[in-house]
């Protein structure tokens, strides 16, 4: 396999509120090579949000950040505000999921995916605006030269999202990160982006970390998925495995239950009865434990042994974080 | 662009209009007040024959719409009061004719305006640096000792009446520590230093006590601002700090710090009536107060005509500037 | 949607509870309630202290330092909590509980008045438009562009001395003040008027009174407290501003900005600065109190107050 550009172990971080500490990611561990997609799942509130903002190290200033985020094996957390202001935006970027609210309404999108540009490029501002223009035009906004000149609010849904991409890849960055990049738009639209980002990702190569809701998006373009639950990783594989071979009960959960080789699974997230618990409110045992339906095949361990991340035998790096031995079955 | 004009051209007709209506009512307002300016200027003995003398002279033996017309032709085309070597000329544009002062009111405004405009640009350029500066720097130390400092300094000044700071000022740094002049006016023209040292402690006053609104408002402002989504992408676009709070704070605090600023300003013009008093200067807002106290209402009229323009011309800077700054009401 | 009808008291509850816990508004709502009772009870406090406003006491004067008041602190006493006025040897203390009285019932009369007017004009304006909308919006623009101290002087010299100042005072302060209210609930009031319920209502027929008094007026009882409270301190300081230029309160009624014109002279000369100090905390109190609770009931009712002035 090759070398992962980026690698994140064990992530933990914690908010300081006023209602106490919130350990909003709880020890995760992930990676991702040059031209590969990550898929990270879960519901809201499952802290996918908060890991992504982590390794860009743009979380406010409340949280606390533990564990190893190497980007080409280059230790990122700890770096001095400086040094990670130049990685950000120019080695790893961001693509927000509302657009709107992700542009700044108050500059021309031109001027945005510039700024984005010769805050890591010595150039004059005409020629970042040139660059902007360009990489307008790559993401495949009409008339580019124009519409640079036009503000956020002039925009489509659709192209907004364009113009955040094209503010993200201005620097050719070496990791994206795309936050629930389509959300927000219709279902013709969202089909668009994500065509979008698999072109950027073959030309340039680059490594893309795809959080999303949409199941079938992730069955189509990620190599390898991690599923969240409650700040913690339930089970980490590629694709296949995840969707041929699930091995916990909330993968299962989210793809309707249906653990069958020959039959393609549903595409669409399907709703799990009860909702997640809050970040660190379950203390001991498995998180999922009061919604999982196969906690009485396991018994008391689930609710006082935590399960941790372990290898499924024979099934390569799959592993999940569940007692139960075998593979579930749908339960109906 | 031509939305901006047209928008220009729509408010323009309106303040025309506004204007109209104002002038209207002081006019009928002041003029229906039994206070007879002709009594005042008939002189004594003032005999009935006199006196008719004078109305007829002061063209106030008209009927009261005839004045007013009269008030508003003498804008345009100036006013004569009178015949021969005894005739009064009040040259366009005429606001009316102080027959105590014995001067045409457009000149006596003309004449105190500099003093006013001295106290209330000065202050005013103070106050927007201090109380946005401050205001910035509260909301970047939210809930620490720097922004309860801001606040509490804000707070005491929001609850001071300007007469009351503005004497203290002129108690401790006038005559106990004997620094800074007590009371008068220096023109700018005769001696810029004196002009300034003159000025220096009503500046002060007023900025110190006007900035608390401005602190207030920016903190809020900011506050607002800094949790936007567009600042996280500012963040991860590699932007330093001073970048993400001026260019992309700062910038979307400004439409309702300016629009308060234009307002402020506007108000004060038409007389720093408080001001003028405590330091006993000659200002418009002085001017005003003695015609009333003479009942000189040609004058009274012609101020409070003045303020009111002002006013409304600060509203429509305020609106334009307001198109100007925020793209999302000048660009459809 | 309906839940917002439904919701219009528990919010208003959460809000009151927010008040309370929140310091510097307690301290605020502390303050008001002090002065209030203060006012309230001035003429008892004056005749508790022994005194009175008007007898004049020459005995207590120093005829050597131009008649400013013998003894320390501007002749505090036993008997003179607050000392003596120069000039006229009146108790100061009574004059302070009593202008705190008048400045706190004009102001509260005077927000009173605007928040009704107001709040009415406004709701009325967003329900019913047309054409009733567009004149108030005129009238409120033309409000706008007047220079309202400037006016409040004028008037006060040239309005004949048979209308009593305390009147014109309150009229001309209503007159000027209702406007900004206006603006904001009309805005706000626009906003709900679209909104389901509001139109659910209408289509079974409600009456107009109906949607206004039960639909309406419950969803922005919090601009409306809101401003109110924000406004009472505004009021406290222009009727100190207009006193201190000789157009408020007449005389004998103490008042406290007259009463820091009249201390002018004797803090500049040094004589007397003690008769500026009485007054001036005073008024500086009471509108730092009513500032606090004001501020304390708008983060707790989280309303945003554009254009602010
Ligand atoms: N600034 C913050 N302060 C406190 N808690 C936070 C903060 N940001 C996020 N959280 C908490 O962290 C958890 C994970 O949030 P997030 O990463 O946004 O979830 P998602 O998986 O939907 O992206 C949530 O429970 C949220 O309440
Ligand atoms: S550990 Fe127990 S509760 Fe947790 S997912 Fe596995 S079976 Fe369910
Ligand atoms: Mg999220």
């Amino acid at each position: 396999m090759a070398e992962p550009v980026l690698e994140v172990h064990d992530l933990r971080v914690t908010f300081d509120t006023e209602g106490g500490l919130v350990p909003a990611v709880d020890g995760i561990d992930f990676s991702v090579a040059a031209g590969q997609t990550l898929a990270i799942v879960g519901e809201s509130g499952s802290g996918k949000s908060v890991s992504s903002a982590a390794v860009m190290g743009i979380l406010p200033s409340n949280a606390e950040v533990k564990g190893e985020v190497l980007l080409d094996g280059r230790e990122l957390v700890g770096l001095p505000s400086d040094e990670l202001r130049k990685i950000r935006g120019n080695d790893i970027a961001l693509v927000f999921q509302d657009a709107l609210s992700a542009l700044n309404p108050y500059y021309t999108v031109g001027w945005q995916v510039a700024e984005a540009y010769r805050l890591h490029h010595d150039v004059s501002k005409k020629a970042a605006f040139q660059r902007a223009i360009e990489l307008l035009d790559k993401v495949g906004i009409p008339d580019a030269a124009r519409r640079a000149k036009s503000y956020p609010h002039e925009f489509s849904g659709g192209m907004r999202q364009r113009v955040v991409i094209a503010m993200a890849l201005v620097n050719d960055p070496r990791v994206l990160i795309a936050d629930e990049p389509t959300t927000a738009l219709d279902v013709t639209v969202q089909a668009q982006i994500m065509q979008l980002l698999a072109d950027v990702q073959e030309e340039f190569g680059t490594a893309l970390v795809l959080i999303s809701h949409d199941l079938g998006v992730v069955a189509e373009v990620a190599d390898d998925v991690l599923v969240m639950y409650a700040g913690r990783a339930a089970e980490r594989g590629t694709v296949r495995d995840l969707f041929h071979r699930a091995a916990h009960p909330y993968s299962l959960g989210l793809l309707g239950a249906m653990p069958r080789i020959d039959v393609p699974p549903r595409p669409r997230l399907t709703t799990i009865p009860g909702s997640p618990p809050s970040p660190g409110s379950i203390k001991t045992g498995c998180p999922f434990q009061p919604r999982c339906a196969y906690t009485e095949r396991v018994g008391e361990r689930c609710i006082t042994e935590r399960p941790e991340l372990t290898p499924r035998p024979g099934e390569g790096d799959h592993e999940a974080a569940c007692h139960l031995g075998r593979r579930p079955e749908a339960v109906v | 662009m031509p939305d901006i004009l047209w928008f220009i051209i729509r408010r323009l007709l309106a303040t025309v209009l506004v204007m109209l209506a104002l002038s209207l009512a002081v006019y009928l307002i002041f003029y229906a007040i039994p206070a007879d300016p002709a009594h005042l200027a008939c002189g004594k003995p003032c005999t009935p024959d006199r006196l008719e003398q004078a109305r007829h002279f002061m063209q106030l033996d008209q009927s009261t719409i005839q004045q007013y017309l009269n008030f508003l032709k003498g804008i345009f085309a100036g006013r004569t009061f009178g015949e021969g070597a005894a005739a009064v000329h009040c040259n366009a544009p005429c606001f009316g004719y102080s027959f105590p002062l014995a001067r045409p009111v457009t000149t006596l405004i003309l004449d105190r305006l500099p003093v006013t405009a001295s106290i209330a640009v000065g202050a005013a350029v103070l106050w927007l640096i201090i109380g946005v500066s401050l205001g910035v720097v509260a909301a970047l130390n939210r809930g620490r000792p720097l922004d309860r400092l801001a606040v509490g300094v804000a707070l005491i000044g929001v609850s001071t009446p300007s007469f009351l700071l503005g004497l203290l000022a002129i108690l401790v740094f006038g005559f106990w520590l004997n620094m800074v002049p007590v009371n008068g006016y220096v023109p700018f023209s005769e001696s810029p230093v004196d002009w300034a040292w003159h000025l220096v402690t009503p500046w002060l006053v007023l900025a110190v006590l006007q900035a608390a609104s401005y602190i207030r408002l920016t903190r809020a402002q900011m506050l607002e601002e800094l949790n936007l989504d567009h600042i996280t992408t500012a963040r991860a676009k590699g932007a330093g700090e001073a970048r993400v709070v001026v260019t992309h704070g700062l910038r979307g605090a400004l439409v309702p710090i300016v629009t308060l600023f234009g307002l402020d300003l506007g108000g004060l013009l038409g007389g720093a009536i408080l001001t003028e008093k405590v330091f006993s200067m000659q200002g418009l807002g002085e001017l005003l107060i003695s015609a009333v106290g003479q009942l000189d209402v040609a004058v009274v009229v012609g101020v409070t005509l003045f303020s009111a323009f002002l006013i409304i011309v600060a509203n429509l800077v305020v609106d334009i500037v307001h198109g100007a700054l925020d793209p999302r009401v000048s660009h459809g | 949607m309906s839940s917002s009808v439904a919701g219009a008291v528990s919010p208003t509850r959460q809000a009151l509870h927010r008040v309370r816990r929140d310091r510097s508004a307690r301290v605020g709502l502390g303050l008001v309630v002090a002065l209030i009772v203060v006012a309230a009870a001035s003429p008892l406090l004056v005749k508790l202290s022994g005194q009175d406003a008007f007898t004049y006491h020459i005995d207590l004067l120093d005829p050597a330092r131009g008649n400013a008041p013998q003894g320390s602190f501007g002749g505090v006493s036993g008997e003179h909590w607050f000392g003596v006025e120069p000039l006229t040897g009146r108790d100061l203390f009574s004059i302070v509980v009593l202008g705190l009285r008048t400045s706190l019932t004009i102001a509260i009369v005077v927000t009173v008045v605007t928040t009704v007017i107001g709040t009415l004009l406004g709701i009325t304006a967003a329900y019913v438009g047309g054409w009733f909308d567009a004149i108030l919006s005129r009238l409120l623009d033309f409000l706008f562009g007047f220079p309202q101290l400037v006016f409040m002087i004028a008037l006060g010299i040239i309005v004949p001395a048979k209308v009593p100042r305390t009147v014109l005072l309150i009229g001309v302060l209503s007159v000027f003040g209702w406007a900004g209210l206006a603006r904001l609930i009309r805005a706000q009031a626009r906003s709900l008027v679209t909104r389901e319920f509001v139109e659910a209502a209408r289509s079974v027929g409600s009456s107009g009174w109906w949607v206004i008094t039960r639909e309406l007026l419950p969803n922005l009882l919090g601009p409306v407290l809101v401003v109110a409270t924000l406004s009472i301190p505004g009021y406290i300081g222009a009727e100190a501003a207009l006193s201190f230029l000789g157009v408020g309160v007449p005389p004998p009624t103490p008042s406290l900005g007259r009463s820091i014109s009249d201390s002018i002279a004797w803090v500049y000369t040094g004589t007397d600065p003690w008769f500026m100090v009485f007054p001036g905390i005073a008024l500086f109190v009471a509108v730092l109190g009513f500032t606090l609770l004001g501020d304390g009931v708008r983060d707790a009712f989280d309303v945003r107050l554009r254009r602010t002035h």
